[in-house]
């Protein structure tokens, strides 16, 4: 098989993807008041209309929908003021009334639109890139205007950009849990039996739908990242991919490029991680064009990603639409928004991702990629919006001209770097560390002012992650704050030089290494805490200035 | 022993008997029990299940002394025996929906309606036949049993409530729940010449009664008097936070019943539909009952006037397409997963999933079930539905709006109930023509207003009870009341018990039926 950038020179591919998303933070299922937990003992939160016993009706969660609202305004949705919830028919015994209750033709969000940023090494995948002709740019950042063509790709300085569009984010329930017993792979079919949870039966779901925009499987899984983020920074779901709160199916097809006609897709399922996303659909696009460099035709199929084996297996072929004999639900009236309602959600929106790498680059002069980094971190920006706020209340840094501007990039870097390895390696969020807001500011001032060293400045905010405290307290605990007084080390320097007059004579007789030597002996003389840029800064002048 | 003199007492008689002290609440239900002992089981056979256990705890909770049984005294249905068709979940009791489906299932919750009675004092005799899933309109299709028309025992009792009409028309019980969808409560209360009412939609919530056509399905009470149907009424009526069709509607049947009988209704406005009286297959003796309560209402002073409901024709084609296509759906979950799996077909013959599915809804599910859930599955694939489904929705919306103008110009609507009287069984083969059973009331539904039946005396020919049907619009129930109880009042001597009591008491103890009928 071809690599996925041979491919996609020859090939254009075209995904769109399907978003599940349950919206765990609520307390209570979609149509009862059942509790939502997950991991709880089977068969533990029902009730008979969870259940689906014979009888029970159904109704609606207003939280769910205030939910579902706030994702359809955060992602550019048209809200639809009268929508209805419909009946979808199947037969599967997860399923615990046979249907599922869904929306139809008209969901609560219709024809939404997220810009995307491609950077870096992930903008490579995309072979199409053009160059920015109106330099709008306007339109980035949550603007309300739509002003970019869809799917098309425009240079920035970082790599592209792209739009997306949504065509619509529905509202429906999840379904129980099957456990097949028995059997190699876990699967219905040749198992001894079959086991069902209800817990997560009627849990509300919301389903995004995208539009056929995405080019790359980067762009695709940076979608569901950002997506993932607006999710998180609405609160509406803890997004967890691997407890399958929140999944991903893709479509995808091959057309040849510069054609217009879409060639016949493949759906992908069981891509729980974002790498699989990527690698799914990396390994699809390439199978496919395969299949059609060799002659072939791509089955119309639902296909299962297999991450141990690096490989989509065909599910079922698709021969016929499945019919799920959609009508109206006659349980629910049809759902009203007022006016109101979606105004009092609107209200209530919090500053999304992209707004707030805007504000971070844009009034704290934090590099851009590092800005949409923090910015797609709920718990990681609200730490930092902590330490700006921090600092302007702080009397003590208004030493600095411009103290936020000086101290928010090299706070960005520790907690971008340092924190973020430190909680990714013991699998904690940083809440669960002591460090506090005050702390990295004090650290960070330490830094700009070279009172310590980087290296040092690492040290303590390990310190300060593990047990908390101030960084200054530490630091003076330690004796470790750095001499950078010039005067104080000129004192040193004229010492040593005074000490060792025939190493001052070799080094000025063209013996350069000894630099290292004086170096040594001003550390040795300071007890390490000489400043070592100050220090070969006065040691080259002295010995440079005395050749003279 | 029969104990008839108390279970032929009215809703209000057995509250004030009982809190006179007259009697104790375990009296009735002891009477209650052996009317059931000596009139169901191989004579009418109207229940599926009695819960004598049940009724003695109800029982003993209003004889005990203690402040919570003040409080069940002081309801309105006090003491008062009744019994729910078997479509509606009681905690602990079968409800089987009169099929092999759910021959096994116990309900482990209460519906909303059948919980609010027992808070209102009445005492649960049992869970009465139907048919299957309600679809029928003779109760022949209960997968269990037939119930025999207490004033006839050859002849059916109507359906689908057959079971609960039969058992107030036998005096087992004083009052009973039943359902409508399409004039299930009705059509059989007039077969058995007790009054049944359908309140409009939304009146009674629908929480824990099986659903058969959720749109469609509304509950209502079955009694000898439209003062007990109207006292049941304002029981079981009001919002319900588990159904969010339901409705704020007040209690308030009863004092409309109060005020007709002491105010009269002069004044009141009574539409007719003329085409109705010349509708092909509509027997003479109900043609002859309605002129007769036409001209009874206008010797009490109301207005006639004729309206037309030009639409109403198209309202069975409307209802055989949105019924069986909710039924579909509906009843998806009766898949031997959790309900009808004791089937040794289903368990030996079942190779996998979808062939498990199969063999068990074939043999869990009657004819007629299949019939409707096959419509429906058809009615609904793509394809078919914008065919179907949606004209039928329009036409829906046209026949409310011919109900919404009708009731711009009258107070209520005056009509048959059945083109004819209780036939006997097996006496309508092909579905069509059963379907056609409902013509009447099949337009009520559609459009979602409330209909009463109330018996007008037997019919001259067949010798059967025969009945009028009284609509109001739609949450304008209370006009249904006043017009009914005024009504009521030109036929004073007509019975409500079917005269099979007489013999039954008179060779069991001697005794000479009360005639308790309804002033």
């Amino acid at each position: 098989m071809k690599d996925l950038q041979t491919v996609l020179r020859e090939w254009e591919a075209v995904i769109g993807l399907e978003v599940h998303t349950e919206l765990t933070t609520l307390n209570t299922k979609m149509f009862c008041s059942c509790k939502i937990e997950f991991g709880a003992l089977p068969n533990t939160h029902v009730c008979p209309v969870c259940l689906g016993l014979p009888g029970a009706l159904p109704v609606p969660n207003k939280a769910a929908i205030q939910s579902i609202v706030l994702a359809g305004l955060a992602t550019n949705c048209k809200i639809q003021k009268r929508s209805m919830f419909y009946r979808k028919n199947y037969f599967y015994p997860d399923m615990s009334k046979n249907f599922q209750t869904t929306q139809g033709p008209i969901a609560f969000c219709m024809d939404g639109w997220l810009s995307l940023d491609v950077n870096g090494n992930a903008a490579k995948e995309r072979v199409d890139v053009v160059a920015n002709k109106s330099a709008d740019s306007s339109c980035q950042q949550g603007g309300q205007q739509n002003c970019q063509l869809a799917a098309v790709a425009t240079q920035t300085s970082l790599g592209y950009s792209t739009h997306i569009g949504i065509t619509r984010i529905h509202m429906e329930e999840d379904a129980g849990k099957m456990i097949h017993v028995g059997g190699t792979d876990g699967r219905i079919t040749g198992s001894d039996y079959s086991l069902v949870d209800y817990n997560r039966c009627g849990t509300p779901l919301i389903e995004l739908v995208t539009e056929p925009d995405l080019r790359t499987p980067e762009e695709a899984r940076l979608f569901l990242q950002k997506l993932r983020s607006i999710y998180l920074t609405l609160g509406i779901s803890d997004c967890s991919m691997e407890e399958g709160s929140l999944r991903c199916d893709g479509n995808v097809s091959l057309r040849k490029r510069g054609s217009s006609k879409l060639g016949v897709k493949t759906e992908l399922k069981n891509m729980n991680s974002f790498k699989n996303l990527h690698d799914g659909l990396a390994y699809e696009i390439c199978r496919q064009a395969e299949v059609l460099e060799n002659g072939g035709t791509v089955a119309q199929e639902t296909r299962h990603w297999e991450p141990a084996n690096k490989r989509t297996v065909s599910m079922r072929v698709k021969e016929t639409a499945d019919d799920y004999r959609l009508f109206p639900e006659p349980d629910l009236a049809p759902y009203d928004l007022s006016d109101e309602f979606v105004e009092k959600c609107r209200a209530r929106l919090p500053e999304l991702p992209d707004a707030k790498a805007k504000r971070y680059f844009d009034d704290y002069e934090v590099a851009a990629s590092d800005a949409m980094n923090l910015a797609a971190d709920v718990e990681l920006s609200a730490f930092f919006d902590d330490a700006l706020l921090n600092i302007k209340n702080n009397e003590k840094t208004e030493g600095l001209a411009t103290p936020c501007q000086a101290l928010a990039q090299p706070i960005a870097n520790m907690l971008l770097n340092d924190v973020v390895a430190y909680l990714n390696s013991n699998n904690l969020l940083i809440g669960d560390t002591q460090l506090t807001a005050a702390a990295i500011c004090e650290l960070a001032e330490l830094r700009v002012r070279d009172a310590i060293s980087s290296k040092q400045a690492k040290e303590v905010l390990m310190m300060l992650a593990k047990d908390g405290g101030s960084a200054n307290a530490i630091v003076n605990e330690l004796g470790i704050e750095q001499v950078s007084d010039a005067s104080e080390l000129e004192t040193v320097i004229d010492t040593i030089l005074a000490q060792f007059p025939e190493k001052v004579e070799q080094y000025r007789g063209g013996k350069l290494g000894l630099m290292g030597f004086f170096v040594g002996q001003a550390m040795k003389e300071t007890k390490g805490q000489g400043n070592p840029q100050l220090l070969n800064k006065i040691l080259s002048e002295k010995l440079d200035a005395s050749e003279a | 022993m029969l104990r008839s003199e108390y279970t032929n007492l009215s809703v209000v008689d057995i509250r004030e008997g009982l809190n006179a002290g007259n009697f104790s609440a375990k009296e009735i239900a002891d009477a209650s029990l052996s009317c059931i002992d000596a009139l169901d089981a191989g004579v009418v056979d109207a229940f599926l299940s009695t819960t004598p256990m049940l009724a003695y705890e109800a029982a003993e909770k209003l004889d005990t002394n203690s402040a919570k049984s003040a409080q069940v005294k002081a309801g309105i249905l006090a003491g008062v025996p009744i019994a729910f068709k078997d479509n509606m979940n009681l905690m602990g009791t079968h409800t089987t929906c009169a099929s092999k489906m759910l021959a096994d299932y116990i309900s482990p919750y209460t519906a909303t309606c059948v919980a609010k009675t027992l808070a209102a004092g009445a005492i649960p005799m049992g869970k009465l036949n139907m048919d299957e899933f309600a679809f029928g309109s003779s109760t022949e299709t209960s997968a269990f049993k037939l119930t025999r028309n207490p004033w006839d025992l050859e002849r059916v009792p109507g359906g689908s409530s057959g079971g609960s009409v039969a058992a107030v028309a036998s005096g087992m019980v004083t009052v009973a729940l039943g359902s409508d969808t399409g004039g299930s409560i009705r059509q059989p209360a007039a077969f058995c010449g007790v009054v049944g009412f359908k309140p409009t939609y939304g009146v009674v919530s629908r929480y824990g009664v099986v659903a058969f056509g959720s749109s469609l399905d509304q509950v209502g009470p079955i009694g000898r008097s439209v003062a007990d149907v109207a006292i049941t009424t304002d029981a079981i009526c009001g919002r319900d936070p588990l159904d969010c069709t339901s409705q704020d509607v007040n209690p308030g049947y009863y004092n409309s019943v109060l005020a007709a009988q002491q105010k009269g209704i002069k004044g009141m406005k009574i539409g007719v539909v003329p085409e109705y009286l010349e509708a092909p297959g509509i027997e003479r003796e109900v043609v002859k009952a309605l002129k007769g309560a036409i001209a009874n209402l206008q010797e009490l002073g109301a207005q006639i006037v004729d309206v037309s409901l030009p639409n109403a024709q198209a309202a069975l084609a409307a209802y055989y397409v949105i019924g069986p296509c909710e039924a579909f759906s509906n009843l998806s979950r009766f898949d031997s997963v959790r309900y009808g799996n004791k089937n040794d077909v289903v368990q030996t013959a079942a190779t996998d999933l979808g062939s498990r599915y199969e063999q068990a809804r074939a043999h869990g599910f009657g004819p007629e079930a299949i019939r409707r859930i096959m419509l429906g599955s058809y009615l609904l694939s793509s394809g078919v539905y914008n065919t179907y489904y949606y004209p039928a929705q329009q036409v829906r919306t046209l026949i409310t709006k011919d109900y919404q103008q009708a009731f711009e110009q009258v107070d209520v609507i005056l009509a048959p109930v059945s083109p004819r009287t209780a036939f006997k069984f097996g006496e309508v083969g092909d579905p069509t023509s059963m379907y056609l059973s409902d013509i009447f009331t099949i337009p009520i539904n559609i459009a979602g207003n409330g209909g009463l039946s109330l018996p007008v005396g037997l019919g001259e020919d067949s010798g059967l009870p025969v009945a009028v049907q009284i609509i109001g619009p739609q949450f304008g129930d209370y006009a249904i009341m006043r017009a009914a109880a005024a009504l009521e009042q030109c036929y004073p001597d007509i019975r409500r018990i079917a005269p099979l009591m007489d013999s039954l008491n008179a060779s069991a103890n001697g005794l000479k039926s009360p005639e308790r009928g309804v002033a």
